[in-house]
Formats: C-alpha cells, structure tokens, sequence
C-alpha cells in the first residue's frame, strides 16, 4: 500500500462544529509511504478517533478513507484482517497489551501470526529498550513505561507499509524515548514505510516530513 | 495458537462445563440407547413364525341387517375397489378370497369307513398368504387329491368345547391330518367326488382353505356362470400399526378380523416407547447444548476485550473463534466416544437376558446407533461452531 487519503474525514461527532480548524479533519489529506508525519493535537480533537478509522475500528465517520484509492468503507473482514496483518501496523495509546500474558508471550502472539521476526532479533530489542531481565514477567507488574516499549515491539514484529503510533513516549523519559525512535525508524526505513505519529504534547524527536495539526 | 489458548481459557467456568458434559452424556446415551434397543428387540417381533407376524389384515364389508334380507349392498369387493387398495401407500399386496360357487359336502372316515358327512365350503387365497408349508400345497387338474387347511380354532373349538362335553375323544393335527375325507361336488349338472385331506391348521386364515388352482378350476367346472367376487380379502401391509389403515377402513366402511393385530399393537408400543425415551434424550441433549451456549456466552463476553485486540492486531475472526470452537468440538467428540462405550457395555448386559428369553433371536446391529451419534456429533458440533463465529462476528462488528 503506497497511499492512506483522507477525503473531506470528519468524525460524526464534530458534525454539527463550524468552528473547525485542522489540517486534517474535511480536508484532503494523503499520507505516503517512506514519509513520516507528526500529528499535533490537544486533547478531545479526535486523535485517536483518527487512528480507529485507520485501523477500521470504528466507522462512525463522514467522507472517505482511501487506501491507493480504494475506499475502505468497501472493505470487507478479509480485506481489514489483511490490512492490518501486513500493511498498517498500530501502537495503540491504550497498548491493548495481554496482562496475563509475559512481556514476550505478548510479542510472540503477534509474532505466531505474522512469523516475521527471529527470536533473537525481538530479544534484541528488549536488550536495546533496557527491559531485558523483564522479558518473562508477566505485563501487568510491569510500569506503564515498560510496557510501552513492549507494546512497540509488538508493533514491529509484522510487515507493514505505515506505522501508526498513537502518543507512543507519553511516559518515558529522554533516553527510552531516544532509544525508541531509532528503533522505529530503523525498522520503517528497512520495510520503506510511512510513520504516522501523534502526540498531545511531548513528541517523539524525528525529522518529520510534515507535521499536520489536527 | 498455543498462546491464543493460553488467553483464552481464563474464565473456563469447570462446573459450568462439567454439567454439561454429565447432561449431554446423559442425553446422548439416552438417545442412542433407545434406539439400539429397538434394533435388538425388534426382530423379536419380525420373527416368521415366532411371535406372530403381525403384518396381514383380513377385510370384509360390513354385514347389515338389509344385507339378511336380500337388500343393500352385495358386500363383495370390485376389481376397481381392490386396485385402489392395493395403491394405498400402507399396502403391500392385496389377496382375493374366492369362494366356492357350487354345493360341497364332505363325508369323513377312517380307513374308507363314512362316519360323518357335512355340508361345506371352500375358499382360496394366492399361495403367498398361506402360513402353513407349502410343499404339500399344490393342485393341478387331473387330481383326485385336493389339499386341505383348517383353522386352527375349529380343533381348538372341537377338543375343548365340543369333544370335552360329548366324551368324545380329543384329536391332535396329526390324527385329524390322518383323517381321508371324500368330498363331493355338485353343480352345472355334474356330481363328482375327490379325496381330500387336512394337510395344516392356519392361524392366519379363518376360513377352509383350497388351493387356489383347485378353486378356480371347480369354479369353472361346476358353476361356470356364477361370477367369483371375493367378499373377504387379505392385506399385507408394512406396519399394522399405521393409522392411515385404519383411517382408510373406517372410510370405506370395511370391517376387520382383530385378532392379529395384538403384535402389531406391540410393535407399535415398542416403536412409540423407544420414541418417547429418545425425544427425552434429546430435550436432555438440546438442554445440555443449550448450558454449553450459555457458558460459551458468558466466555465469550468476560473475554471480549481480548478477543477484539486479537482482532486489531491482525487475527481474523475465524482464528479468534477457533479455540473455542476447537474446545466444544473436542468435548463433543468425547462425548460421542463415551456414549458409544457406555452403550456398548448396557448392550452386553441386556443381550444376554434377551437371549436367555428368544435363544433363536437374530442380533440387531449396532451400527445405526453408532450412524446417528455421530449425526447427532456432527450437527451439535456444526451448530456450536456456527454460534461462536457469530459472537466473535458481533465483536468485529462493535
């Protein structure tokens, strides 16, 4: 997939505003793959409403989302699990990690699916993010940082031709943060991918193509 | 998969499970059980010559006091009325009983010594309805031989109602088999006599048999004007206990010799027996499907967040509903494999008092029972599949 298109997008509950301004909402908005963006927004603007309708979560939208022009309200269950098996990869703000699940179970149930990645370059990882003696606890004794890093090696363990990550480094210090951009930008360069980045506040430090304010 | 279990199985509420495994063996083994023992006790029933062959009917019209008196209908069956008969969908042949048309007598003795003469009749059915060995059941003109069945009440009348208050001596069917008749034949101005002898006793036909070849030769020879409708007939039909047969008898206005309609009426308790106990396994095993259901509910919706992040990272509803799926399926085959088991086990037990009773009874199989567990399997699993994909493509859609 080369292209996301958001044509004249807005979320069913900001129907009836007219004082909107955005980059995004009821504009035309393509996102290419290899280029990264910094989505800026303050709270309660429809940040993570914007990655639901990516993802094909929620539909509760007006206009279209266009994948390489096709629009995604066409997709059926086979098209969305394909799509977000191999084509859009999401960091969920909320994690949506597996609390009775080890910190490497819950890489290794995404990474069954996909079987993209080794063992060792995963371990790798966790090695690099400082939460290696961690790998077999389980995630729930773990601090909401941590768990963040794993959450984003979860996302990384599939192909994909866009990164969505919704506030990725909310609570994690300079370094992690440092540490976890490289990590992803590594990754999206070797799979030519886009990055989508959303931040309330404290972003992540990249040399972003475009900042959209949403 | 071994990870997607792993999530999955939280919340497995066991004494949900086990009730349902008891309930839906319990159910199971009911049903199946029901219907293996109707295999093995029916050939007791079906037995040729053991238990009374309960399939033949002998009709007649009814007889009305206008009928005594020379009025109302003739009382004999048409062509056209035994053809529709015979088309009925309960009825496997349709047998005329033909009359003799012309005066008979008889005159008994021993050793060519007269005793006893009586006026009589004959009739006749297609050999296939007779129950008695037909080896010796033939006739072909030319004869001076002719083959005789009796009822087998008219000895048991004579032995224990009329020889026991005369002092006469009682007869048994080989005595009586011994006894040389001379009948003689009047009609279309001939008198001629042929020899006759009683070669067995019917339970099935109430009436003085001939061969069928013999009657129509006779009729032809002494009455060749008189025209031979049957005014009784005899029905082989499949299952006795039909209420089609006695819907269409009624209808017609027919009557119906009872008495051989008890085994008929056993087979068909036996049938409606075995029916009731096997819908009560089912109610049983749809009552234990509908337990499972609910616990796959309540699974189901305490795991529903996990199962919609399995959703957002990539696994397909098919998968997510797989385990579950797996786990009923498995629990089902289970079951299946300890039904066949207990099954098989009551069996033994059973058989060996059945044939302590009917040493000669032919074993029923136990493959239709094996046929319908694994019917029952295959559709219990089928449905159970079908309503966790459903719930899992609620999740999808919410």
């Amino acid at each position: 997939m080369n292209s996301i298109h958001l044509d004249n997008t807005l979320p069913n509950v900001f129907l009836q505003r007219t004082d909107l301004q955005s980059d995004i909402w009821r504009q035309h908005v393509t996102l290419e793959k290899g280029k990264s963006y910094l989505v800026e927004a303050s709270s309660g603007t429809g940040k993570s409403s914007l990655c639901s309708f990516i993802i094909g979560y929620r539909k509760d939208f007006d206009g279209k989302i266009l994948f390489d022009g096709k629009d995604s309200l066409g997709f059926k269950t086979s098209d969305w699990t394909k799509l977000r098996q191999s084509h859009i990869s999401m960091l969920f703000q909320e994690l949506r990690l597996f609390p009775e699940l080890t910190a490497m179970e819950n890489v290794e149930i995404k990474n069954s699916l996909t079987h993209f990645k080794q063992k060792k370059e995963i371990e790798g990882w966790f090695e690099a993010l400082g939460i290696a003696e961690k790998m077999q606890s389980p995630v729930r004794l773990m601090s909401f940082g941590q768990q963040q890093r794993v959450a984003m090696i979860r996302a990384l363990v599939q192909p994909f031709d866009f990164l969505l990550a919704d506030e990725p480094i909310s609570h994690l210090d300079e370094t992690n943060s440092r540490m976890m951009a490289d990590i992803m930008m590594e990754e999206a360069r070797r799979q030519g991918a886009g990055i989508v980045i959303t931040s309330i506040g404290k972003h992540m430090e990249l040399a972003y193509d475009k900042t959209l304010c949403l | 998969m071994r990870l997607v279990w792993k999530l999955l199985r939280r919340h497995i509420s066991l004494p949900q499970f086990a009730g349902f495994f008891f309930a839906n063996l319990l159910g199971l083994l009911i049903v199946l059980l029901s219907l293996q023992f109707y295999q093995d006790v029916k050939p007791v029933f079906d037995e040729e010559d053991g238990f009374i062959r309960p399939d033949y009917l002998i009709l007649s019209k009814r007889i009305s006091a206008l009928n005594t008196i020379g009025l109302g209908s003739v009382g004999t069956f048409s062509e056209r009325e035994m053809k529709e008969l015979e088309s009925q969908p309960f009825a496997k042949r349709v047998g005329a009983f033909t009359a003799s048309q012309y005066k008979v007598s008889c005159s008994m003795g021993i050793d060519g010594v007269a005793q006893i003469g009586t006026e009589m009749f004959f009739e006749s059915v297609p050999d296939a309805f007779v129950d008695v060995d037909l080896q010796k059941w033939h006739f072909s003109e030319g004869d001076d031989f002719v083959p005789i069945i009796l009822p087998k009440t008219y000895l048991a009348i004579y032995n224990f109602g009329f020889a026991q208050s005369q002092n006469l001596p009682k007869l048994s069917e080989g005595v009586v088999g011994m006894v040389e008749m001379t009948i003689s034949m009047r009609g279309n101005g001939l008198n001629e006599y042929i020899k006759g002898r009683v070669i067995g006793f019917s339970t099935r036909l109430n009436t003085i048999l001939a061969p069928e070849s013999f009657i129509r030769w006779s009729n032809a020879r002494y009455a060749p004007d008189e025209a031979a409708e049957p005014s009784r007939i005899i029905l082989e039909v499949s299952n006795p206990a039909d209420d089609a047969i006695v819907e269409y008898i009624n209808r017609k206005g027919y009557e119906m010799e009872d008495d051989k309609l008890d085994a008929g009426r056993m087979t068909f308790f036996l049938r409606l027996a075995s029916g009731i106990v096997m819908l009560v396994g089912l109610l049983i095993s749809l009552l234990s499907f509908y337990i499972l259901m609910l616990s796959v509910y309540l699974l189901v919706e305490k795991n529903t967040e996990k199962m919609r992040t399995l959703l957002l990272i990539g696994y397909s509803p098919a998968r997510v509903a797989m385990p579950y799926q797996l786990l009923t399926i498995g629990m089902n085959a289970v079951l299946l494999f300890l039904a066949a088991g207990v099954l098989w086990y009551i069996r033994t037990l059973y058989l060996q008092r059945l044939h302590a009773v009917f040493p000669q009874m032919a074993e029923g199989s136990i493959l239709p029972a094996l046929m319908l567990g694994v019917v029952l399997f295959m559709v219990i699993s089928l449905a159970n599949a079908i309503i966790i994909r459903h719930r899992i493509n609620i999740i999808w859609k919410n």
